[in-house]
């Protein structure tokens, strides 16, 4: 380096000396170490600190809402298997991977199929770094901690209890390690619920029972009962099914049936148990956005006019959630459970994801089948008081099961693919869709497992049966 | 020279006897050392003159000799032409007596310590000869070597050396010609000067551009050892074309160029020798005059996607071709190796037009045209769909048309036809250019000023239109002494682009039978709800501005020792904007929607770039050995933004392109990326003779794109070439080859064409904000130990002229191993993302064959007729890939194989009985599925391609094209078609269809696929081999007719008027559409055009 200066001396010209002064200022690697860019944080950063974890977590619930398998956009259950069961006709544009879904032409190859696998994985993903960051860092309190834990557990069995309802036996992912997960085997469906309810119920304990806004928007212990209890009811284990309803039920200072249907889906509904906050004040629900329309024939989609066929005309869900078009010689009807499909000044509904009358029909279906007909019946009549119907008559456990599987048709439809687990659970779905699909096969009962998959990671295969 | 011994005839001087002996040593010495002026007498004593007088030379040398003790010697005859001198009265020194008697120029005078003086006449001729020095440059100040430097009508000669200097003797009544091949020749009367210093000019009408831009450093082509294809002015001024890529397709071995779409302002897809890296950038690196140019589509997928395929948007739309003086394509490592990581993948450089010294010249061009779509797909007609419609029912058993089967229902007027192809996308769009320069220069300072404006519309229904405008000024100056220059050069550009959302050519295959376009009262028809109106898509606008300002410096000062000082600076900055409106008129009013539904999507996006590259230049001739050193460092760094809004709601839609009027207004991204990079370079040449050459480049490297203690990386390449066409036995032997070169070339180059920030594990702010929380999401998979990707390349060539270069022929063979891949490596969803960026152990091979040629077959004043052709033969292998089989390729990648591959279900035809398609059950186990049974290799990377140009001259009118040719598979229109007797149009082809049991057929029988076991069948067609057809062709590319107006009565002017055509004829097999692109959106546009070009 003396060297150099002496010799630079010597030829006395700037230009070699301004180059030589170059090389030497900055031949070193910190010109290569460019800060970190704008609009991301480390990682370590993120788990230092309570707003920016926190962050991490509520965009679970963002990514869930617009675009996630309980959006109640295009994407989402509700609409998806409302097509593949029977509350939803098709009518957009022919050849769309989702007109297949409507046709039962599923192949695997279809690309909204793929998009059914891997967002409930990409949020899986998400449920796991968070998991790990929360594990690694000492700065949070542990108040934090567990909250946080509790929802990123939560959002992890959510999300494996909509994998394995569509797709049968699939990978449990627990950990956010690329090289492990992109060899990952199936676990058999059984041993996939053990983890889900492991999850949840470590979540549970971990939640506290009251909501951290007053809106009902981030998950709780009673969120955590509420998809127990559905499980329960999937896995016919009732007894516990009805523990979970109970629990929630039970507290009547947080949830209680707003009998005015109409008020159901707005924001402040009591009986919402779980619901997504818009992205902005002043939007309301895709839902709502999707399914109403103004002119016929429908642009998009509309709902199967038997199912409207089939409710009571003084079923007052009838009335107040369903719309109708009519031209001269046609009506189309539309689930109108969401009136807005757009702007207002304020938003007025909310997505609901968890609502208390479906833990009303959990627990008639639990007590019913558990003996107890007359509890069935008590929680069926609450539901169908409500819609303005007669109590039911029916008195033998087959017949209940049935009216209370109706029931769920009629309260439920077109919300996160109710109709369709329903008909799958109770082995019915050969008689209702045979007779009007018919693209529909015995082994349509399970989703196939996207093709690219298989051929990317073997260990996923064989592929579901009939594809 | 030869060395003479001159018989002294008569000596006048005292000691005769003494000295007779030495004068023949002095005298041949003084004929061998006579050109370098000794002092005359080392004590140069004063001679005394009494008094004024007129004497001859004898006296004069008398008076000295007297005076002093000196003795001359010299040659009894050579001062025969002397005049007599006047000698005045005084004193005066020895040597300047002499001088003023000797004229330097004609005599040189030697002396000895023993006082003996020699005089003799340079070069003792009978005639007045004399040294002439100089030193030949081109235009821009360079020494150029080899020139030949002929006296007139004479075969004696000589070439100037390494530093473009020279030294011939000749008379003042001879003519100096100056000749080097791509250069004007000069000449120049010698007449009294000495010294003659001469700048060569490129010629613009030669047909090979001879001095090469290496880069760092330019070369001539004779003597390069790298593998250079290069394109000059003249075959880029006679094309139609608005992109430089464009006019670079079909016309340099080893570039295959690929147009991506018709709409104006979209992009290409550039591979120079093939495909090196699995899924790392395959772009080459652009430099323009000096500066790298950031060759990343700026546009948003998410904005621009549905008429920009891929959002690739080439950033090379705003160079003006007309601007660019040459483009150089570096190919194998030696001419890489130098641009280190970067250059793997190739380096286009681009030299735009400089002043030249001279007469100011004004120049006007413009040029007018039309272009269209060049093919169209043969598609049913209405009674044939509707035919195909009514056979699929019942081929499905379906009796009742459904709700929904409008167009055969009785919904739609089953009598209606449209070509849907004719009325999306039939029609012309106009091209108009202006151009507009202005050069000029003294010896010191030259300049040139052009600006130029284009606009093209599209063959779209509706007024879209892409105008761009660009100003391009440089100075070029040196200072009296020739040490220092700068040069300085700068160009803006700004575009305009206005275009659909939506390329129509997605809706083509609309029932012929859909309704009418527009109601009674001009509105757009949505029959009922019963179609989705294909113009509802002109609604939605797509948009984009995109400022281009690109600046260049080049300072050089020479130092004393041949030492070149040189700082290159560079500083760009691309501003982009592109906007998306989606009103609520583009959805069927059936929605219920208003303006408070209409969107917007707004990207702000910005590069910034700056580069300064000292370096250091030295030269160094050894006897026949020289050597040329460049040194050099870069330093380049480059500033992403972006800034994207969405604006939802507007009170009107008139208000939708304004983002304050939106009633939410949305930041969809914003961001800022660094790309730092740091560089040291080194080039050693070293020539023997002018006949063998050695080239060596290093190149360490770091950039910002990899982890710490990954960041730098050594690259290097060996380049050598024996110039045997100058042998003596080829000489002798073979005296039609007039020009022989054998070269190779090894080295290393990589590439880092990644993302930046790869390596850091973050968060970064998305849009799922929620409850009030930004949206902090993970960024990517992380993986901190990616290294650089490593790219061996080794080429061998040949190179021949014959016949005075008449014909020349250059045949080269290449062979690249890319190794240590740097991949985003695709993964199951089940890890949450799609890819992670990891180093791969596996190799791709790119091996193939160039051949450039070219022939001046006639060669007359008045009738002139060239040929050049390029052809590539290429292979693309898979060569290595451990652990393939259990990996996320395995069933994307085959080993042996190129990588652009597809892996098809085969075909075996239909079954008779059922009428459905049957495949090839590779495993055996009576089902087709979908992994095991689709192994069926379609290669769909080119075999070879090339092109031949033609270009002719009968006195003022000249014609020239090019036919380009490429031999590949590609996918057909069945890759992107449904079931035929779906709601959709189908190639006339599906009308040999299987109709009843036995029926042999191309088609298997119509289905509307309800039928399920049809319905799956087809869509394994669609991905079986049938899908992939031979997609070669043969095109004329462009053409050109032109007339030079004979304008003899205003000589500094010239005019010509051409005619031009591009894509004008295509030869092909293909039935899809056009060949050259098979994606499905519009192809590459056949033009014409009518130009005038002005020059005073």
């Amino acid at each position: 380096m003396k060297a150099n200066i002496d010799y630079i001396r010597k030829i006395k010209n700037p230009f070699l000396l301004m180059m030589t002064l170059f090389l030497c200022l900055c031949s070193c690697e910190d010109l290569l170490e460019p800060e970190t860019p704008l609009g991301q944080i480390e990682q370590a950063y993120v788990f230092s600190d309570e707003n920016t974890a926190t962050a991490a977590v509520t965009s679970m619930y963002g990514k869930l809402r617009d675009q996630g398998f309980i959006s109640g956009g295009p994407s989402g259950s509700g609409y998806i298997f409302g097509l593949y069961a029977d509350e939803i006709d098709y009518y957009w544009l022919p050849g769309f991977p989702v007109e297949a879904v409507y046709l039962h032409q599923i192949l695997p190859s279809n690309s909204t199929i793929q998009g059914v696998w891997e967002l409930p994985y990409s949020v899986i993903y998400s449920a796991n770094a968070i998991l790990e960051g929360l594990e690694s860092t000492n700065e949070l309190s542990n108040e934090i901690k567990n909250q946080l834990r509790g929802e990123a557990l939560f959002v992890r069995g959510l999300s494996h209890f909509y994998l394995v309802n569509i797709f049968g036996d699939v990978p449990y992912v627990t950990t956010s390690d690329y090289t492990e997960n992109s060899t990952v085997s199936r676990l058999s469906i059984n041993e996939v619920y053990d983890n889900i309810v492991a999850d949840l119920l470590e979540s549970k304990s971990l939640l506290g029972n009251n909501f951290l806004s007053a809106e009902r928007v981030r998950p709780n212990s009673y969120v955590v009962s509420a998809l127990l209890a559905r499980i329960y009811l999937y896995r016919e284990n009732w007894s516990k099914a009805e523990i979970e309803s109970s629990n929630i039920i039970n507290n009547s200072s947080l949830f209680s049936l707003e009998s005015d249907l109409n008020k159901v889906f707005l924001k402040e509904s009591t009986s919402t148990i779980w619901q997504f906050k818009p992205q902005f004040e002043g939007e309301n629900t895709s839902d709502g956005e999707i399914y109403i329309f103004s002119d016929g024939p429908p642009p998009f989609s509309a709902l199967n006019p038997d199912l409207v066929q089939e409710m009571d005309d003084n079923d007052l869900r009838k009335l107040n959630w369903i719309g109708r078009v009519s031209t001269d010689t046609e009506t189309w009807y539309f689930p109108f459970k969401y009136k807005e499909n757009y702007f207002t000044s304020t938003s007025v509904e909310y997505s609901k994801v968890f609502r208390l009358a479906e833990q009303y029909l959990i627990r008639a279906e639990a007590r019913a089948m558990l003996g107890d007909i007359t509890g069935a019946k008590q929680d069926i009549n609450i539901i169908r008081n409500r819609a303005g119907l007669q109590n039911t008559q029916t008195e033998s456990i087959d017949e209940l099961k049935n009216e209370i599987i109706k029931e769920r048709r009629f309260e439920l439809f077109t919300e996160h693919g109710h109709r369709w687990f329903d008909i799958r659970r109770t082995g019915k779905a050969n008689e209702v869709l045979g007779p009007i699909k018919s693209g529909w096969k015995n082994t349509n009962i399970l989703l196939p497992i996207p093709e690219s998959e298989l051929i990317m990671n073997p260990n996923l295969k064989p592929q579901n049966p009939g594809y | 020279m030869e060395i003479k011994l001159i018989k002294v005839l008569e000596i006048q001087a005292n000691h005769l006897s003494k000295i007779i002996a030495r004068t023949i040593l002095l005298l041949s010495c003084t004929t061998i050392f006579g050109f370098s002026p000794n002092p005359l007498i080392h004590q140069n004593p004063k001679i005394t003159i009494e008094h004024n007088r007129k004497v001859t030379i004898y006296e004069v040398l008398e008076i000295i000799g007297k005076q002093t003790e000196c003795t001359f010697i010299y040659q009894s005859n050579i001062f025969k032409d002397l005049p007599k001198i006047e000698l005045k009265k005084g004193t005066i020194e020895v040597n300047e007596l002499l001088k003023q008697c000797l004229p330097p120029a004609d005599y040189s005078i030697n002396t000895t310590k023993d006082n003996y003086i020699t005089i003799t006449r340079r070069i003792s001729n009978a005639f007045q000869q004399g040294n002439i020095k100089g030193v030949v440059t081109d235009s821009l100040g360079m020494g150029m070597a080899g020139v030949n430097i002929v006296i007139k009508n004479t075969s004696k000669g000589t070439q100037s050396n390494m530093d473009g200097e020279y030294n011939i003797i000749a008379h003042p009544s001879d003519t100096l010609v100056f000749t080097y091949m791509g250069y004007k020749s000069q000449e120049i009367a010698v007449r009294n000067s000495v010294m003659i210093d001469v700048v060569m000019h490129a010629d613009a009408t030669a047909l090979d551009q001879v001095i090469i831009n290496a880069g760092y450093y330019k070369v001539s082509d004779k003597e390069r050892t790298g593998s250079i294809s290069t394109i000059s002015a003249t075959e880029i001024e006679k094309q139609s074309v608005s992109n430089p890529l464009a006019a670079m397709q079909g016309r340099m071995s080893g570039v295959n160029i690929i147009e991506s779409s018709g709409v104006p302002g979209s992009g290409f897809d550039v591979q120079i020798r093939g495909r090196n890296s699995i899924n790392a950038g395959n772009n080459p690196l652009y430099i323009i005059d000096g500066v790298p140019y950031d060759s990343r589509s700026l546009s948003n997928m998410s904005i621009s996607f549905g008429v920009i395929p891929l959002a690739n948007i080439s950033p090379l739309n705003a160079i003006n071709p007309s601007n660019i003086e040459s483009i150089e394509v570096l190919k194998d490592a030696d001419a890489t190796a130098i641009y280190g990581a970067r250059g793997a993948n190739g380096v286009v450089l681009i030299t735009t037009k400089r002043g030249k010294e001279g007469k100011t010249k004004v120049t006007v061009n413009s040029s007018t045209g039309f272009a269209s779509i060049s093919r169209k797909m043969d598609l049913l007609n209405t009674k044939e769909y509707l035919q195909m419609r009514q056979e699929a029912f019942a081929n499905d058993g379906i009796n009742e048309y459904p709700q929904t089967a409008y167009d055969i229902n009785g919904t739609w007027d089953p009598n209606r036809y449209t070509d849907w192809q004719e009325v999306l996308i039939g029609g012309t769009a106009n091209k108009q250019n202006i151009q507009t320069s202005i050069s000029g220069g003294s010896e010191y300072t030259q300049f040139l000023i052009s600006g130029n404006y284009q606009k093209e519309t599209t063959v779209f229904p509706g007024d879209f239109s892409y105008n761009r405008f660009n100003v391009n000024t440089n100075v070029n100056h040196k200072s009296n002494d020739n040490k220092f220059k700068i040069f300085f050069n700068t160009g803006y550009a700004i575009e305009k682009n206005n275009l659909p959302k939506a390329d129509l050519s997605k809706s083509i295959r609309l029932s012929p039978n859909a309704p009418e376009l527009y109601d009674e009262e001009g509105q757009l028809n949505w029959e009922n709800s019963t179609w989705t109106n294909p113009l509802a898509q002109l609604e939605e606008k797509y948009k984009n501005i995109t400022h281009t300002l690109l600046s260049n410096a080049v300072l050089s000062y020479n130092l004393p020792f041949k030492i070149e000082t040189k700082m290159n600076l560079g500083y760009g900055i691309t501003r982009f904007e592109e906007l998306y409106t989606s009103p609520h008129t583009v959805y069927d009013p059936a929605y219920g929607y208003d303006s408070s539904s209409s969107s917007m999507y707004k990207q702000n996006n910005e590069i910034e770039h700056y580069i300064i590259e000292p370096q250091l230049n030295w030269k160094k001739s050894l006897g026949s050995l020289n050597l040329q050193l460049l040194l050099g460092t870069t330093f380049q760094r480059n500033n992403t933004s972006r800034l994207g809004f969405m604006g939802q709601g507007f009170p009107s839609n008139y208000f939708i392109e304004n983002l304050q009027s939106a009633s939410t207004i949305f930041v969809r991204n914003e961001e800022e990326t660094i790309y730092s990079y740091q560089s040291y370079f080194s080039r050693v040449n070293l020539s023997l003779n002018n006949k063998i050459f050695l080239n060596l480049t290093g190149r360490k490297e770091g950039s910002s794109r990899f982890g710490p203690g990954n960041k730098y990386g050594n690259f290097g390449a060996i380049g050598a070439a024996w110039l045997f066409g100058d042998e003596s036995f080829i000489k002798k032997n073979m005296p039609w080859i007039s020009f022989g070169k054998l070269r190779g070339s090894f080295g290393i180059t990589g590439n880092d064409q990644i993302g930046d920030y790869q390596y850091l594990q973050t968060y970064r702010v998305g849009e799922n904000t929620y409850n009030g929380n930004i949206g902090l999401e993970t960024t990517r998979l992380y993986n901190p130990n990616f290294k650089w990707e490593v790219n061996k390349k080794s080429e061998a060539a040949i190179e021949l002229g014959f016949w005075n270069n008449r014909l020349s022929l250059s045949a080269a063979y290449y062979r690249n191993r890319s190794s240590n891949q740097l991949i985003s490596y695709a993964l199951p969803a089940t890890t949450g993302f799609s890819s992670i960026l990891a180093n791969l152990d596996a190799v791709v091979e790119n091996k193939g064959s160039e051949i450039e040629l070219e022939a001046k077959i006639i060669k007359s004043e008045n009738f002139s007729w060239s040929i050049s052709g390029n052809f590539t033969a290429s292979k693309n292998k898979l060569v290595e890939f451990p652990g393939l089989e259990g990996s996320t390729y395995a069933n994307r990648f085959v080993i042996g194989q190129p990588l652009q591959i597809a892996k098809l279900y085969k075909l075996k035809g239909i079954d008779p009985e059922t009428g459905l398609f049957t495949f090839e059950d590779y495993n055996g186990d009576g089902e087709i599925t979908s992994v095991e049974d689709r192994q069926y290799i379609a290669d769909l990377t080119p075999k070879f391609y090339g092109g031949i140009s033609n270009s002719l001259k009968y006195k003022n009118w000249g014609l020239d094209f090019l036919f380009q040719f490429v031999k590949k598979d590609g996918y057909n229109q069945f890759s992107y078609s449904s079931l035929p007797g779906t709601m959709q149009n189908q190639p006339n082809s599906v009308l040999d269809r299987w109709q009843e049991q036995g029926d042999n057929a191309f088609m298997q029988q119509f289905s509307t696929g309800a039928n399920f076991q049809a319905f799956l069948a087809y869509s394994q067609f669609g991905q079986s081999n049938a899908t992939v057809s031979d997609a070669s062709f043969v095109r004329l590319k462009s053409l050109e007719l032109s007339y030079s107006l004979p304008l003899k009565q205003f000589p500094n002017t010239s005019c010509r008027i051409s005619l031009r055509g591009h894509n004008l004829l295509t030869f092909t097999k293909f039935e899809g559409g056009d060949p050259e692109q098979t994606t499905g959106y519009i192809p590459s546009l056949r033009s014409m055009s009518l130009n005038l070009q002005l020059q005073i």
